[in-house]
């Protein structure tokens, strides 16, 4: 399944993350960043699916939460950065 | 046992604090630190906490909401963060040593803001003459562990705010029957213990985090993110939170201010005060008891010291420990309260109530006390 992974600074920035997604009914499970695309170690993501990164950025911005990179999973497993 | 010691830990817990903290031991493991279920239990259960203590204590931003061991962790965090070797700081004459040591550590050059016990007035009065352009940073607490006082932090944190010189607010004794407004009062940190008035397990305290202040953690270690630098993250709650984090008892202090907030800080005052007044009256009746007490009754919670004249207050308070009434004695960590009223010498008896105190209680107490002064 293709999916957005937004990355996030930190777990608590990936809690509110969720937290304004789920409160606008859009599915984020926030998961650990793959490796592959880490950049500075460890770090924590919320996924949502394909369909709804448009208005999940409009919430967070709403909200007042910036993404810190937003990637889409590819149908071949491979990661791309998405330019905002 | 009838436990009047809550200033220094309430014991007496919502059932939920005990059973959450000890399921956490077997099913939650640590947060950030893997994305399986258990890690993610955990994660789980410290964001709730972080987000229902922001909303008691006027914390919009879950991430400036820190975890520590206790309020003095926190307030050690706090005073490193704005007090450099030889910085002036103006203190409360009310405050404990949590507050004193690390200043004198630090090297400090510490003024003090006394004024008259249960006289707001007079400690603000203090304050304004003291704050002046010099002064690096303001610690005060919102109330005497020793006496119960009630600070005034709202006009303090005014004070601070138009002369812009960062507030730190020690709410070891006021969070969970006071307002505490991290927010509202602009101050640069608020202290508190998880385990007094916010009814959770010993070994929890929040360190509450103004907004865009620089911090310097005090332990440094491993955080679950950004785990190629060397150096210290640079966003909370990373940058103070190194380590795993104490999970049972931060399942437990979720418990503790969801009990808080459901029951409400002024409705948990307002039974301590009964208490109180319960208590102070009883005592007046009995000779050779000098108390500590604000005559309108408007500037206290619900701790009370007293002296018992042909007593030592250790005596007084093994006595009581005797006959299973928990009550403390001595200087409360708090020399520089007891210089400023003048008990230093002598220490005081305290008394200090929760919400699960009742009447009867107190009744029980105030037969003793008779009892002991018909011994003397």
């Amino acid at each position: 399944m293709v999916y957005y992974l937004i990355i996030c600074r930190s777990l608590t920035y990936a809690q509110r993350t969720s937290a304004v997604l789920e409160r606008v009914g859009i599915t984020a499970h926030i998961m650990r960043t793959p490796r592959a695309i880490a950049g500075e170690g460890c770090s924590h993501g919320v996924k949502v699916s394909q369909r709804r990164l448009p208005e999940a950025l409009v919430a967070l911005n709403r909200a007042g939460l910036s993404p810190k990179r937003v990637f889409i999973m590819e149908a071949d497993g491979s990661y791309q950065e998405v330019r905002l | 046992m009838i436990y009047f010691d809550s200033a220094a830990t309430t014991l007496q817990k919502p059932l939920a604090v005990a059973q959450v903290a000890a399921k956490a031991v077997n099913a939650y493991a640590s947060p950030g630190r893997g994305g399986h279920p258990a890690a993610m239990a955990a994660a789980a259960v410290a964001y709730q906490c972080r987000v229902a203590a922001g909303e008691l204590l006027g914390v919009s931003d879950p991430d400036r909401v820190i975890f520590t061991c206790n309020a003095t962790h926190a307030l050690n965090i706090a005073i490193a963060s704005l007090v450099s070797p030889g910085d002036t700081v103006v203190v409360s004459g009310w405050e404990h040593n949590a507050v004193t040591r690390p200043l004198k550590a630090l090297g400090a050059k510490v003024k003090v803001a006394r004024g008259l016990l249960f006289d707001p007035q007079s400690i603000l009065a203090d304050f304004e003459m003291l704050v002046t352009p010099e002064v690096k940073c303001v610690i005060c607490t919102q109330c005497s562990n020793v006496f119960g006082m009630v600070l005034p932090i709202e006009a303090l944190a005014a004070l601070c705010r138009d002369r812009g010189v960062p507030l730190i607010v020690d709410a070891s004794q006021s969070a969970g029957c006071l307002p505490v407004d991290l927010e509202g009062w602009g101050a640069a940190f608020v202290a508190m213990p998880g385990h007094k008035g916010l009814y959770g397990p010993q070994g929890t305290g929040l360190l509450l985090c103004g907004a865009d202040r620089a911090v310097k953690p005090l332990l440094l270690g491993g955080t679950g993110s950004a785990s190629l630098s060397q150096e210290m993250p640079d966003f909370l709650p990373d940058r103070l939170e190194a380590g795993t984090h104490n999970i049972p008892g931060i399942s437990g202090l979720l418990e503790g201010i969801r009990f808080v907030a459901k029951k409400r800080p002024e409705v948990i005052l307002s039974h301590e005060r009964k208490l109180l007044a319960m208590a102070r009256e009883g005592l007046s009746q009995i000779p050779g008891v000098e108390l500590f007490c604000d005559p309108l009754g408007q500037n206290q919670t619900g701790v009370l010291s007293l002296r018992i004249h042909t007593m030592d207050c250790e005596e007084a308070a093994q006595w009581l420990g005797d006959h299973a009434v928990a009550v403390r004695a001595g200087l409360h960590c708090a020399p520089l309260a007891h210089e400023t009223v003048g008990t230093l010498d002598t220490g005081t008896v305290r008394l200090s109530f929760s919400a699960f105190n009742t009447p009867r209680e107190v009744e029980r107490f105030l037969n003793l006390m008779e009892r002991m002064a018909r011994k003397r």
